[in-house]
């Protein structure tokens, strides 16, 4: 663990928004994280669609912690470390399937999948059976907090970690329009798992408020017309939002009300209509009377989400997709990228085929725009760390004067939570860094924005 | 044979049958087209109705069978989307292929079929050797393919490709080519 002084030293960079290059790649920065960020804060593990059946499981990491995530017999979703209470054997060594009990292989304990010990061989002999050894207390343990929101699984390491509802706090405004867009929620499709040589904090950054590089990384897709209009270049009309835990982009859409302005990123009647059943009156405002739609966002800390609407064919109109994806830290140079399809489960048949191959075309393993966003980062990721590299403090300053003054006032008339500014900004990114901050010094509480 | 039109009835092509050249030469020519990023030659080896498939591969107890997800693909195509690849590949903002990855396709165990309609369906194992810049490491990636080959007055076109990658996590940094 790096010692507090120059830790200290590297908040101090980072709140100023001089980001010291070494926040990228230091192993004893990733070390801090590991224990005082992914150890405090609610993580991301699975979508409650992706186990619908009991016996159903997938297993998933909170950095180096595995653990089964799996729907039990009476329809529960509980997440089980996946260790041995004997001798720490990774019990369950698939990443997904459907199993009523896991049994260790080492010597042979067998647990249900709600976690309980049922199974001790020569359990007599061994222990003296359930007098000197009761297998009720050695189930697997579960993580110290669980819960969900709209069918998210979370976990914390923290036993004293917020209410989640109370960590997500605003940012469940905006998480609505992802994954809430009926009341029967989402289905996830995934993921896609693969690994970059990039630190886990840049795509989090990226997702979070990084409009200013759409026009310039992703041209090539503008070039090839897979957008009706220019669209990279409108991003400067896009309003940034961060509410307590989490913030994103938008896109400012054509005129129209509600329904003109969903139907213009390509979203069916039904659906719409279904979306203005579901979300508030406010939620409803944002798109209709204010008139953007959310595009990628980030849940601090590694949880990202993008939506967008490519064309999938010639002269096509646009097709919406959903994407949400994890940046799973691995080590300070890697990261492996979760990246699931999410669709509403009402939406037709039809719609969720063409939002499929949208989401493929653009994000994902083979996505276009995806492509060219991690070899910036990774190659971020490997210029930063050199010997001298680390000691540059990159510049995270756009929206504020030298003198740290904003450029520009947030908007008085935002109908959203949090704070909303229009035009480019680099105040997501700022705000975002500012939560790590905090969890590096060892804070719980929200950021207030 | 994953990739098979159910119950179609296929007949093995021995080595020594001009078939099975006919396909490996075909195999050949386009893995070096790949290589030589010569991606509108390539895409004139593919039919019209094309279709081009990846399917997720992931870790399961006991089997290999179920192997795959049903419903998540690295790649799963049509012409208009390798379309666009190859047209965005060609502009001048395409950064995670400029400066270009140097690739070998290498492909193996060639394995032919003759179906009912005359066209080939082939087997085949494939190694992608991927290097990029001067201080990475190089990148594989690979996987078993099932083609579909049509037979047209212009030669064997590719109708239908579907590649069963080994890796459940890629180590490759993006699929920005083509298996
Ligand atoms: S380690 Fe699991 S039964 Fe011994
Ligand atoms: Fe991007």
């Amino acid at each position: 663990m790096p010692d507090d002084r120059w830790l200290g030293q590297l908040v101090g960079d980072v709140r100023k928004g001089w980001i010291p290059a070494a926040i990228y790649s230091d192993p004893g920065v990733f070390e801090a994280e590991e224990e005082r960020v992914f150890g405090r804060a609610w993580v991301f593990l699975a979508h409650e669609s992706e186990i619908p059946e009991p016996g159903d499981y997938v297993v998933r990491r909170i950095v180096r912690d595995s653990f089964i995530v799996a729907r039990d017999e009476y329809g529960e979703v509980r997440v089980l470390a996946n260790v041995c209470r004997h001798r720490g054997m990774q019990v369950c060594r698939a990443e997904r399937g459907n199993a009523s009990h896991f049994r260790c292989p080492y010597h042979g304990w067998t647990y249900r999948n709600t976690g309980d010990l049922v199974g001790v061989p020569f359990h007599e002999d061994a222990y003296g059976g359930d007098r000197e050894f009761p297998k009720s207390e050695f189930g697997l343990l579960s993580a110290p907090r669980v819960a969900s929101y709209n069918g998210l699984v979370f976990a914390s390491l923290d036993p004293g970690a917020p209410p989640l509802e109370e960590y997500l706090g605003g940012f469940r405004f905006y998480l609505d329009f992802y994954t809430r867009q009926s009341p029967a929620g989402l289905e996830v499709h995934g993921p896609q798992r693969w690994r970059i040589r990039a630190n886990w904090k840049i795509g989090a950054e990226n997702f979070c408020g990084d409009t200013y590089h759409t026009p310039y990384t992703h041209q090539s897709i503008a070039e090839i017309g897979l957008f009706g209009e220019h669209k990279p270049h409108k991003r400067k009309e896009g309003v940034l939002y961060f509410a307590d835990r989490g913030g994103g982009t938008t896109y400012k859409l054509p005129p129209g009300g509600f329904a003109d302005r969903l139907r213009s990123v390509g979203y069916p009647d039904g659906m719409i209509e279904r979306m203005a059943q579901t979300w508030s009156r406010e939620q409803r405002a944002l798109v209709g009377e204010a008139g953007f739609m959310v595009s990628a966002a980030t849940l601090f800390p590694n949880l990202s989400f993008v939506h967008n609407w490519p064309r999938v064919r010639e002269g096509g109109p646009p097709v919406p997709f959903v994407s949400i994806r994890l940046w799973q830290p691995v080590g300070p140079d890697e990261t492996e990228v979760y990246s699931w399809f999410a669709v509403d489960r009402l939406a037709p048949e039809e719609f969720k085929q063409d939002s499929y191959r949208s989401y493929l075309l653009s994000f994902g393993t083979s996505g276009m725009f995806e492509q060219d966003d991690v070899e910036n980062w990774t190659s971020i990721t490997a210029v930063a760390a050199g010997r001298w590299a680390r000691g540059l403090r990159l510049h995270s300053r756009m929206g504020l004067s030298r003198e740290g003054r904003l450029l520009r006032e947030p908007l008085a008339d935002w109908p959203g939570p949090g704070q909303a500014f229009q035009g480019f900004g680099e105040y997501n990114q700022r705000a975002l860094l500012e939560l790590w901050c905090r969890y590096l010094e060892g804070a719980r509480e929200a950021v207030e924005v | 044979m994953s990739g098979v039109v159910q119950g179609e009835e296929l007949v093995r092509v021995g080595s020594g049958d001009p078939d099975y050249h006919a396909a490996v030469d075909f195999l050949h020519q386009e893995a070096e087209l790949l290589d030589a990023r010569r991606w509108r030659d390539w895409l004139a080896l593919l039919a019209e109705d094309v279709t081009y498939e990846m399917p997720v591969r992931v870790t399961r107890a006991r089997t290999l069978e179920d192997s795959t997800l049903a419903d998540m693909d690295h790649f799963r195509e049509d012409r208009f989307a390798l379309q666009k690849r190859v047209e965005r590949l060609e502009t001048e903002y395409a950064w995670t292929e400029d400066p270009p990855s140097r690739t070998r396709h290498f492909v193996t165990n060639v394995q032919v079929f003759r179906a009912a309609s005359g066209d080939l369906v082939v087997k085949s194992y494939l190694l992608l050797f991927r290097s990029r810049g001067d201080t990475r490491p190089p990148e594989w990636v690979c996987g078993e393919r099932t083609d579909r080959l049509r037979r047209t007055p212009e030669g064997l076109r590719l109708v239908h490709r579907r590649l069963v990658v080994d890796e459940s996590v890629l180590r490759t940094q993006n699929l920005a080519i083509f298996l």
